[in-house]
């Protein structure tokens, strides 16, 4: 008994030795990686960014696969769940570069996954686009680096702007997370922008909270104290509604502003006509779009049956960002090393690319060029095109 | 169950070193035809990690595949070789026992080692999964100390471990590094690897002496009092922490140098393990026991109690700050959002899991945890189901974790399993 187990062993291992090698020559698969938060404190962002990569695949898929240099190759998505951890999207990164194999990575959505998942991809030199992390340190030094979205500095002046010329206010409120990397940094970027406009002291009341808090009563009634004009949350959609009825609840009555954060199409379900009026920056517009974004628009709501927030909008920019580089590649050879290289370089020549998002030049660091929108919450509650502003 | 009885029978002769055989012949195998024959011949698109779990769980069109795998790969070659080989480990384990204890373990270490770099230098996911998992190994014994051995229940670990990651961090990005905010390398980085210890022992011994803020409370209050204590000195760091814009706040602290390969974090984490199992056998770990059990008696019988708690809460602090500079230069990124309730909910979950009481224990928690985690990785949401389900489980049917209490002899694990025949033979 134990010599035939035995004897069938080294048979097959002599048999697998003896193999002609040739036929280790696998076929060559296009293989996208999506890292995105598909648990974890915001799963909406990371079901826009798994819809959205979905439908990218249909296209393709349609088409008969991905045409680099007159061969057609065949593509495959692998999306992991970075549980909204910053760990888990390391993790999630090193197993789709050095497992998976994959060409690109498109994500991580948040700045504090995209900073050190970043770290990775461009240690194995593997492109990577973050659509939607607005931190400077996410492509800051590295080569391999994109993002699909513009940054908190150039965020934070914009609706500065916007709400000098629109209201003519002179004196604002500010309410963030303290604990959050990004409401801090865009609430610090808009702090500054405002008190070079007017002048120091202009900036009423500085609040903020910290993150999974849930009563902002004693923040908001310094803040309706303060003689503020304007307020102005760069948080989250979980938490935009609470402060904005809180505030309404509390006698605020003048206009609350917001980031491209409140873009998710959560905020309004939650919300509801508590937000209807109020502005806030973003990349996109929903209503009233046209062209290609309309047709982006019209063929999500129709397939998950939701207007696209500007996530999902951000990444379909960014799948399609790294289809063109693929295809500018010119050839694949099969060899990960030498096409991820050529991927990158690729990528970093394209100019002028016509996303739904905006048209996008990327910098040298890796970070486009492109134009902010203000949206308002009209009272259908869509987001509807306010205006714009280009750097 | 008889035909497991006759299995365990017929691999009962084969000592620790023929399984460590075993699993080396598997992984030479895996390492050299893991990926052109045998992957491919099973149509597989690569070698599996995880022993297939992600794909199977990914692609079931893959599961026959992957199990064939694994049982081609590890299953055969383990058993195979471990039992053919037993004429030869039998022997070599007799003589390494003749050596005194520690130093066979040591060689046996040393052979786990050398085994577990080949197998993890197959993949870096692999490496990044064993990594992470032996910085839980040392947070779990660590929180072991405190709430298995002290019996308290203690919530302050992530906060000691952020004192670490903090603390260390700052100093090999103000040592070692060219940084934005701490100016150029006060030595030269080629030292980095060399005086990594000492970082560690300073970020360690910080959380040591933060660990005094909850200690000295401890005197007074036990149980739920103590709990909440230690619960606000994690948020009291975390927010510290998030309000101090020098050290980055809540954007995070990133761009420590690499300087904790696969080697150093084994070697730590079996230091760790060494030292604690020392520290709870010794007669301060014994009076640590009756404080448990019964303060005042244990007062009456000239145990020292003030003593003797603030030792072990300073003693499981140090190694937690340890595991935080660890995990920070594995991650070379940290924010303080890493330590808070998850992280506590994550550890607790470790040592309840794996047992209270006991190292063993702590290590199976850890373990399974951790790989838990990674293989239930596809299946996204309902991973965070299956991982709390089997936490109640464990909890209804082993209230005390799954090994508790019990401890593995060391000499009975190494030794040679040819004993009996000997025995009878003149």
């Amino acid at each position: 008994m134990k010599k035939i187990a035995v004897l069938t062993v080294v048979a097959f291992c002599a048999a697998m030795m003896f193999s002609s090698l040739a036929f280790s020559a696998r076929k060559t698969i296009i293989k996208i990686g999506i890292n995105a938060p598909l648990t974890g404190d915001i799963p909406k962002v990371g079901e826009g960014s798994k819809y959205a990569a979905q439908m990218w695949l249909e296209d393709i898929e349609k088409a008969g696969g991905l045409d680099v240099g007159g061969k057609k190759y065949e593509v495959e998505l692998v999306i992991e769940d970075n549980e909204s951890k910053a760990e888990s999207a390391v993790k999630a990164n090193t197993k789709m570069i050095t497992q998976d194999d994959v060409l690109a990575i498109v994500g991580p959505q948040s700045s504090k996954q995209a900073v050190p998942a970043g770290e990775v991809a461009n240690k194995y030199k593997t492109v990577m686009i973050s659509p939607w992390s607005t931190n400077p340190s996410t492509t800051l030094d590295r080569p391999y680096v994109f993002r699909g979205c513009f940054l908190d500095p150039f965020q934070g002046p914009v609706v500065a702007n916007f709400i000098t010329e629109e209201f003519g206010f002179t004196k604002a409120a500010v309410l963030y997370d303290v604990a959050s990397d990004y409401p801090k940094g865009l609430a610090e970027v808009f702090k500054q922008a405002w008190e070079d406009k007017h002048g120091a002291g202009s900036v009423v009341a500085y609040e903020s909270f910290t993150t999974k808090d849930t009563d902002f009563s004693s923040q908001l009634t310094k803040i309706v104290k303060s003689g503020a004009e304007v307020l102005f949350t760069p948080q989250y959609y979980n938490e935009v509604p609470l402060i904005v009825s809180q505030a309404k609840n509390l006698g605020w009555t003048g206009p609350i502003v917001g980031s491209d954060s409140w873009g998710s199409a959560e905020t309004i379900e939650l919300c509801g006509e508590d937000c209807y009026g109020l502005f806030f920056s973003s990349h996109y517009a929903a209503a009233g779009a046209k062209g290609a974004t309309k047709a982006f628009i019209d063929r999500y709501e129709k397939t998950y049956g939701y207007i696209p927030d500007d996530v999902a909008a951000l990444t379909w920019d960014a799948l399609r960002l790294a289809q063109q580089a693929i295809q500018d590649a010119g050839k694949l050879t099969g060899k990960i090393e030498k096409d991820r290289e050529a991927v990158r370089d690729a990528l970093a020549q394209i100019k002028d690319f016509d996303g739904i998002t905006g048209k996008m030049t990327f910098t040298e660091e890796g970070d486009p060029i492109k134009c902010a929108v203000i949206v308002r919450i009209n009272h259908q509650g869509e987001y509807e095109f306010y205006g714009s502003s280009c750097p | 169950m008889g035909i497991l009885q006759k299995f365990k029978q017929m691999f009962s002769t084969v000592p620790m070193l023929g399984w460590f055989l075993g699993i080396l012949a598997a992984v030479l195998i895996e390492y050299f035809w893991g990926y052109d024959y045998i992957s491919y011949y099973l149509g597989l698109p690569k070698i599996p990690v995880l022993f297939g779990a992600l794909i199977m769980l990914k692609e079931p069109v893959m599961i026959p595949g992957a199990l064939a795998y694994d049982l081609i790969v590890y299953v055969i070659p383990v058993l195979a070789v471990a039992k053919l080989t037993c004429f030869i480990t039998n022997p070599g384990a007799a003589l390494l026992e003749k050596l005194p204890l520690w130093l066979s373990a040591v060689i046996h270490l040393v052979c786990f080692y050398a085994i577990l770099h080949l197998w993890a230098g197959i993949n870096d996911y692999r490496v990044l999964v064993v990594k992470l998992t032996l910085v839980s190994i040392i947070l779990t014994v660590s929180v072991n100390v405190i709430n298995g051995y002290q019996g308290e229940f203690s919530c302050s670990h992530p906060g000691f471990m952020a004192l670490g990651a903090y603390v260390s961090s700052i100093l090999t990005l103000v040592l070692f590094t060219n940084d934005k905010i701490f100016g150029t390398a006060l030595l030269p980085p080629a030292l980095g690897p060399y005086l990594f210890p000492l970082v560690l022992v300073v970020g360690g011994a910080a959380a040591a002496i933060g660990s005094l803020a909850v200690a000295i409370p401890s005197f007074r209050t036990r149980g739920d009092y103590l709990a909440i204590i230690s619960l606000a000195f994690m948020f009291i760091v975390k927010s510290a922490v998030e309000n101090l814009n020098i050290i980055g706040g809540a954007r995070g602290m990133g761009g420590q140098p690499d300087l904790a390969p696969l080697p150093v974090i084994f070697f730590w984490t079996m230091l760790c393990i060494w030292v604690i199992h020392n520290f709870v056998t010794s007669i301060l770990g014994k009076a640590l026991n009756t404080v448990r059990d019964d303060e005042a008696a244990a007062e009456s019988m000239t145990v020292k109690t003030r003593k003797t708690k603030m030792t072990a809460f300073m003693f499981g602090a140090f190694w937690a700050g340890v595991a935080g500079g660890l995990f920070a230069h594995v991650l070379t990124y940290i924010n303080p959002g890493m330590f808070s309730i998850n992280r506590l909910a994550e550890i607790l979950a470790m040592v309840y899991f794996g047992g209270l009481n006991s190292i063993v224990g702590s290590i199976v928690g850890a373990v399974s945890i951790n790989v838990l985690g990674e293989a239930l990785r596809p299946l996204e949401l309902f991973k965070w189901i299956i991982i709390p389900l089997i936490l109640i489980f464990v909890m209804i049917f082993r209230p005390y974790g799954l090994i508790s209490f019990t401890e593995i002899n060391a000499k009975k694990l190494l030794e040679s399993k040819h004993k009996r025949q000997q025995g009878v033979s003149p």
